[in-house]
């Protein structure tokens, strides 16, 4: 399913603090840190984002060989034995294979063939996403980006999208903002670029609002960097090492900048025309790296060696930012989880390391604090989450100041963290709040699940009044909630 | 027999009366003089002067006749309610909706009144005597009557307390108090779009469940008030079910305010009256309120 690595070149990096008593000898193939480690995305195909048709083939994946059953009848009897009243036959199914659990939690469906199909649903295009008269409307998200989406996994799985024929948004008023933002750095000249947090309630639609600028940004042919979530960079799932003549030390994820460099492959097909327009360093690059190849060569040669995925991703952002290469979109979707400690631990001291040494996140968020420009222009958006998030005082200060409250001070019993606030001081960094929508929004999305069969009352004001206020003023998870999935 | 009675309450219930004053239970004294009555008492019986004829036959004469009833008191005064309403039964009457509301004494306080054992069938025919008495017209009321009816009223008139009404403040706000289990709620209404705010956070921040919001604002549903109205409550104690429903209350209350019509079909909403059940106490001998141990072999 991924791609193993070959024995040297795991051996260079350290793989975590309790084989540093190995080091000196090979240590034995099955006591290494498993590189099949589940990814952001696996190499190759993720088995998570697949339709049922990929699902059906985890299925039928071969089976573990069943244990041969002992036999349980007593051969002597001597005396009172206490007969065992634990079931005999316990294990009759098959037991799930490694990661096939977590596939079927990850897999994202994003059409359901028995709900009804929309008629005269338009789809999303250029024109449509600015256009002040689509404001309120249900718009269709084109398949060809679908598949880019879906490959950035911009898709969540709670957010319902296999309740419906295809995938569709609802044009709302933050949407239209940020199309005409889009459509405005296309034609400046100055090459703005946008660098936003997006905070609000639960649910309020913060993840979408990210797929949203994705969508735009497909479609106006950027190069999209998505992170889906920005925990999997902390929870100790994938491997790391120091990266070498670094002080402070930073730290690299291996594969999972070569997932990340395989995901900006296949998303970005754009990056097939765009050439290399400097040799590599060999100092970077201990491979050689032929000239004039394509960035999306660049980047798929850097996903499939873990080894070199992270110099190759620094190549790969310095030539976007050449002259004439097109805007990037770099978004993160979790940012409470990059302002804290991580659970990856570190010699000599042992203790955790701060997210910010990690190099990609890092990068990113020199990009969100303006330390790093984009001269092509661009968005390098964020969105918090409400449901899953870390405390961290810093940021919530941080971003409550940004959002124009000036007057919350300093909790003198809380612990601040001088690099989070670092991040937010340089300035510029926007901070919007997604809340509920509108009544006449709320109507044509439920006008909408009407339509697709998934909404059985009938829309009318007073239904829509209704479930409106039950979602604490159009709280678009809640609305979602009230209508769809809730049956009296 | 009651037709030879004079026309008197006894003195034990007359308004005169010092324990009436005092509102203490009356006691019966032992007494060896005859009080002033209406009831003229045989002269004593001088055996010399007039010897019986048969001495067996002597006898001491009661001052009243209700006395061999054994509650002479209570017995008397039901007799001289009779007499009043045989007096005054010509007089118009109201239907008996029209009539003045009046709470009548209970049997216990009743009885606390005479000091006899009167028996509660006794005092409700004394009482259907006074509602009869009662429905006679305002206007032609006796004062004599309603002097007589007066000792039979309870000392504080519940339905004389009247509500302060409720209305709406210059801010355009209604208000109201509802409460449910342990909780407490104090509402207030406005007219609106439908925005809710529960302790200053939105509903579905203070209530997880769909059920519980639906509950706190099923008053407002139950009467198609949803889109008309912004609620702001603040609310307090108890879990999250008591919470909503003690909203519940305090906004059909407030709702009423605005439109009074409305209370029919708050009512038939299940909006109007209080749910009195609290968490039934633990007893002894019981593992909770009710729970029982289990039943053990030895």
């Amino acid at each position: 399913m991924s791609s193993h690595i070959p024995l040297q070149l795991t051996m260079s990096l350290q793989t975590c603090w309790r084989c540093l008593s190995k080091t000196s000898k090979p240590p034995l193939f099955s006591l290494q840190h498993p590189l099949q480690s589940w990814l952001l995305l696996p190499a190759t195909i993720a088995p998570f984002t697949t339709s049922a048709s990929l699902a059906k083939q985890i299925v039928n994946s071969p089976k573990v060989p069943k244990k041969k059953k002992e036999n349980n009848v007593l051969k002597v009897a001597t005396g009172f034995r206490k007969k065992s009243k634990k079931p005999t036959d316990v294990g009759k199914g098959r037991r799930p294979a490694p990661g096939e659990r977590k596939a079927l939690r990850k897999r994202v469906v994003l059409s359901n063939t028995n709900a009804l199909e929309v008629h005269g649903l338009q789809d999303i295009d250029a024109e449509s996403m600015m256009n002040e008269s689509f404001r309120g409307q249900v718009l269709g998200i084109p398949g060809r980006i679908v598949d880019r989406l879906r490959a950035v996994e911009a898709f969540k799985v709670p957010q319902g999208w296999a309740l419906f024929r295809r995938p569709a948004m609802l044009m709302r008023k933050e949407t239209l903002d940020f199309g005409r933002e889009v459509e405005g750095i296309a034609r400046d000249e100055k090459k703005k670029s946008i660098r936003r947090v997006y905070v609000g309630e639960r649910g309020s639609g913060k993840s979408l609002m990210l797929l949203q600028a994705m969508t735009m940004a497909f479609l106006k042919d950027w190069v999209v960097i998505n992170i889906p979530n920005a925990q999997d960079l902390i929870s100790a799932q994938t491997e790391y090492g120091p990266v070498p003549d670094t002080t402070p030390t930073l730290y690299a994820q291996r594969n999972y900048t070569a997932t990340l460099l395989s995901t900006i492959a296949r998303s970005n097909p754009s990056l097939t025309d765009l050439q290399l327009t400097q040799p590599t360093n060999l100092s970077d690059i201990p491979i050689p790296i032929p000239p004039n190849i394509s960035l999306a060569r660049l980047a798929s040669i850097g996903s499939s060696d873990p080894e070199i995925a992270w110099p190759i991703f620094q190549v790969l952002l310095s030539e976007l930012k050449k002259p004439s290469r097109p805007p990037l979109m770099f978004c993160l979707d979790g940012l409470a989880h990059i302002m804290c400690d991580t659970r990856y631990i570190a010699p000599p001291e042992y203790k955790p390391i701060h997210a910010h040494d990690f190099t990609i996140i890092k990068s990113f968020l020199d990009h969100l604090s303006g330390a790093e420009n984009l001269p092509n222009g661009g968005a390098i958006l964020a969105a918090t989450s409400n449901s899953n998030n870390p405390v961290i005082p810093s940021l919530d200060l941080a971003l409550s100041q940004l959002r124009g409250n000036q007057t919350v001070e300093r909790d003198p019993f809380a612990k601040y963290d001088e690099r989070v606030l670092g991040v937010f001081n340089k300035g510029g960094v926007e901070v919007q709040t997604i809340g509920g929508i509108t009544k006449e929004d709320a109507r044509a999305l439920m006008e909408y699940w009407a339509k697709s069969g998934v909404c059985r009352q009938r829309v009318d004001e007073g239904f829509v009044g209704e479930k409106w206020t039950l979602s604490g003023g159009g709280v678009v998870g809640e609305l979602e909630r009230a209508v769809i999935r809730m049956r009296v | 027999m009651t037709s030879k009675l004079p026309w008197r309450v006894t003195y034990r219930l007359s308004t005169q009366c010092p324990r009436c004053l005092s509102r203490l239970p009356p006691r019966r004294t032992l007494q060896t003089t005859t009080p002033k009555l209406a009831f003229t008492a045989a002269p004593p019986v001088d055996l010399e002067s007039l010897p019986p004829q048969n001495a067996s036959n002597a006898r001491i004469v009661p001052a009243s006749p209700s006395y061999f009833t054994g509650r002479p008191d209570s017995t008397d005064n039901y007799l001289s309610l009779l007499a009043l309403l045989r007096r005054y039964q010509t007089l118009p009457t109201v239907p008996p909706a029209q009539a003045p509301r009046i709470a009548w004494r209970t049997v216990t306080q009743y009885r606390l009144l005479v000091g006899e054992p009167v028996r509660a069938s006794k005092y409700h025919k004394i009482i259907e005597v006074l509602q009869r008495l009662n429905r006679i017209h305002p206007s032609v009321m006796p004062p004599e009557l309603s002097g007589a009816m007066q000792i039979y009223k309870r000392d504080v008139d519940p339905h004389a307390t009247v509500r302060k009404p409720l209305v709406v403040d210059e801010d355009g706000r209604a208000f109201g108090v509802g409460r449910r289990k342990s909780s407490s709620a104090k509402v207030y209404l406005v007219q609106g779009e439908g925005e809710v705010l529960v302790n200053g956070k939105s509903i579905n921040n203070v209530f997880g469940r769909i059920h519980d919001r639906e509950s706190a604002l099923w008053a407002l549903k139950a009467t198609n008030r949803m889109d008309k109205y912004n609620v702001w409550a603040l609310v307090t104690g108890g879990g999250s079910t008591g919470q909503a429903e003690a909203i519940t209350l305090g906004t059909a209350k407030a709702l009423m305010v605005f439109e009074p019509a409305l209370k029919p079909a708050l009512r038939r909403a299940g909006c109007v009256t209080r749910d009195p059940r609290r968490v039934e106490r633990k007893k002894p001998g019981h593992v909770k309120a009710r729970k029982m141990p289990a039943w053990v072999k030895r």
